[in-house]
């Protein structure tokens, strides 16, 4: 690409992001004093911690060339598995056994109905949640299941050294999910596939099975969701999940990551998500309805995607 | 009967008698004449937002229009609030349709314009119309029309619904006929084929699809307007899950999801199918779970079924002296 002397340093998504979100913080602070305090960034944190870690797993999943809408199903199944498993007394490591195999087994469902009976992924992922969601009403019988154990509370709501856990819990999620990603065979493999399908199964990648380890991977990225979904709430609601899936594909996309797959950056969903929850949060805190957050995340959206377009046309 | 397509047709109508019979082994009531007018009374709706999705898929590209259910919830708002200002309610639907062109255009424009993947496209647009449905209104319906509007779609004409006979059905069969007998039937399933040698061959690939992203926002329109009547109310969750249900009932009733391939009849069927289902369902008080279930499984088995049949149509292709 030649360089023009107008444009001498190239931002990118990661730069644009962050500049984005500093004049969001500067726009929400200068309307709510409270935008900005310690105990507030800790809340956002707090909630962004399950979003944060499927979006690791979606990331991956797009470069693969795929998508998954069927998370926040795979996340109500494995927390409402979790919660029974509590009712019977479990203890807690058989808990986050139960959600995270739970997490991994629908996932690898999901990358096998895809991989071996070439479905295409939007199409098989909308079939998977309807089934999701009726084993979720199935097994939950219409009842929330409430007051369960908070033994893993730490997970979410703890400090180290002043630190929430939380950020432990993202950066150890998404520095797995970078080497994995970046510095393993295994994660050059699905940016091939995900760059050219074809030509990486004529250069002898087993396509299929990387797929269907991928979306595992998402699954059990989508269990642990669920364990910190119960360690922060303590209940699982008849509703958990119905908005994770687009909020996660949102994020993934704000981030960066190209929708035909092959290009996705796991720090510009992070921020992707961080933008999404701030906004959240700002927006309530300045009293607009919390009605308004889906239309923000929707308009964003439309916007990223001009922008990316319009981005392209010019390169072109 | 060699045909792969006459075959999921021959499918689907013995799906559409396994689904009857288990809908009389289910429940006694389902055999009742009664039946037929209360299942009929749920196909339109559905009906007509499936057969605008079976356009949009046919055309290719790959075409799918998620946002059509939080088109049919909007609209259905903007022409109760208009009716609610003072606007005659017959010009307010008039409106309403305006709208969902107007919506289903801003679809277009991303789609067609900006070339965003369709899926990305209409995801962020139900989105922000969904939201924007529940936002303007707080959450709450919009009451107030009045009971003659409801003769729409809560009369009935020999026993069966009145917007049956005169929304959907013609509606199927005008469809059908613009498929099969016009240019611009050929030229969607050119479109959808085979985008470069329909370009090539003079079709205006993507002025077609522009078009047919905006039918899709009238036509969510047409069923808000069905929606208004039938409960004579509106409300901002109206079209949730019309989304997924009609994209179902497209590729249920042979509609590829590439596009180039798939039947306006097809499309019928496979409303039948998953109302019938439903209703069947809903007669024998089981819960709703295994809706969802049964919806989802026909979705994914349907799919596998296609793929089976493109496939022996590639195999009979090749077979074929070229």
């Amino acid at each position: 690409m030649p360089s023009t002397p107008s444009r001498p340093l190239k931002l990118g998504r990661e730069g644009l992001l962050l500049a984005a979100l500093a004049v969001l913080c500067v726009v929400f602070a200068s309307q709510s004093e409270f935008f900005l305090s310690e105990r507030n960034l800790t809340v956002i944190l707090r909630n962004s911690v399950d979003l944060a870690v499927i979006c690791a797993g979606m990331t991956i999943i797009i470069i693969l060339g795929g998508i998954d809408v069927s998370v926040g199903g795979i996340v109500a199944v494995s927390a409402v598995l979790i919660g029974r498993a509590y009712q019977y007394g479990a203890p807690d490591w058989i808990v986050v056994v139960i959600g995270l195999s739970a997490g991994a087994m629908l996932g690898a469902m999901n990358g096998a109905i895809i991989a071996k009976t070439r479905v295409p992924p939007i199409v098989a992922t909308l079939g998977t949640m309807y089934i999701f969601i009726a084993i979720l009403f199935l097994v939950i019988g219409g009842v929330w299941i409430s007051g369960l154990p908070n033994t893993l509370s730490f997970l979410v709501l703890g400090e180290y050294f002043g630190i929430p856990v939380g950020v432990f819990v993202i950066g150890a999620i998404y520095a797995f999910s970078w080497v994995l990603l970046r510095r393993t065979p295994w994660g050059q493999r699905v940016v091939a596939i995900g760059c050219d399908e074809v030509s990486a199964r004529l250069v002898g990648i087993r396509v299929d099975r990387t797929k269907i380890q991928a979306y595992a991977l998402l699954g059990m990225f989508a269990g642990i969701a669920a364990v910190l979904y119960i360690a922060r709430l303590r209940n699982v609601e008849v509703n958990i999940g119905t908005n994770i899936a687009l909020e996660a594909i949102a994020a993934t996309i704000l981030g960066g990551a190209n929708i035909r797959g092959g290009v996705g950056s796991l720090i510009g969903t992070l921020l992707g998500v961080l933008f999404i929850k701030l906004t959240q949060n700002g927006l309530v805190l300045i009293g607009v309805s919390s009605l308004w957050e889906t239309v923000v995340i929707g308009g964003l959206l439309v916007i990223v995607l001009v922008l990316d377009a319009l981005e392209k046309r010019r390169t072109e | 009967m060699r045909d792969p397509l006459t075959q999921r047709m021959v499918f689907l109508v013995g799906l559409l008698l396994a689904a009857c019979v288990a809908g009389a082994l289910l429940s006694p009531h389902f055999l009742q004449a009664s039946t037929v007018g209360f299942l009929l009374q749920y196909v339109p709706v559905l009906g007509v937002l499936g057969l605008a999705q079976t356009l949009v898929m046919l055309s290719g590209g790959p075409g799918i229009d998620l946002s059509i259910g939080a088109t049919m919830s909007l609209v259905g708002l903007a022409i109760a609030a208009l009716f609610t200002a003072g606007v005659p309610l017959l010009l307010a639907c008039v409106i309403g349709l305006v709208i969902g062109g107007l919506l289903g255009a801003v679809n277009a424009f991303l789609v067609c314009v900006m070339q965003v993947p369709s899926l990305m496209g209409t995801l962020a647009t139900y989105f922000a119309y969904s939201g924007l449905a529940l936002a303007l209104t707080g959450g709450s319906p919009i009451g107030g029309i009045p009971d003659w509007f409801g003769t729409l779609a809560q009369g009935r004409f020999l026993g069966i619904p009145i917007h049956m006979w005169t929304v959907f059905v013609p509606l199927a069969i005008a469809l059908h006929i613009m498929l099969s007998r016009t240019q611009i039937g050929t030229h969607i399933y050119a479109a959808g084929n085979d985008e470069r040698a329909a370009f090539l061959s003079g079709v205006k690939v993507w002025r077609l699809r522009f078009a047919l992203y905006c039918f899709a926002g009238v036509i969510a329109g047409v069923a808000a307007i069905m929606t208004l009547s039938w409960f004579q109310a509106a409300r901002p969750d109206a079209g949730d899950g019309m989304e997924l249900l009609s994209v179902t009932i497209a590729v249920l009733g042979g509609a590829h999801i590439f596009g180039g391939i798939g039947r306006i009849s097809g499309t019928v069927l496979a409303v039948l199918i998953v109302t019938t289902m439903q209703v069947a369902l809903q007669l024998a008080n089981i819960s709703q779970a295994w809706q969802l279930a049964a919806i989802g499984l026909l979705l994914i088995g349907s799919v596998v079924a296609d793929n089976a049949v493109a496939e022996k149509l590639r195999a009979r292709a090749r077979r074929a002296p070229s």
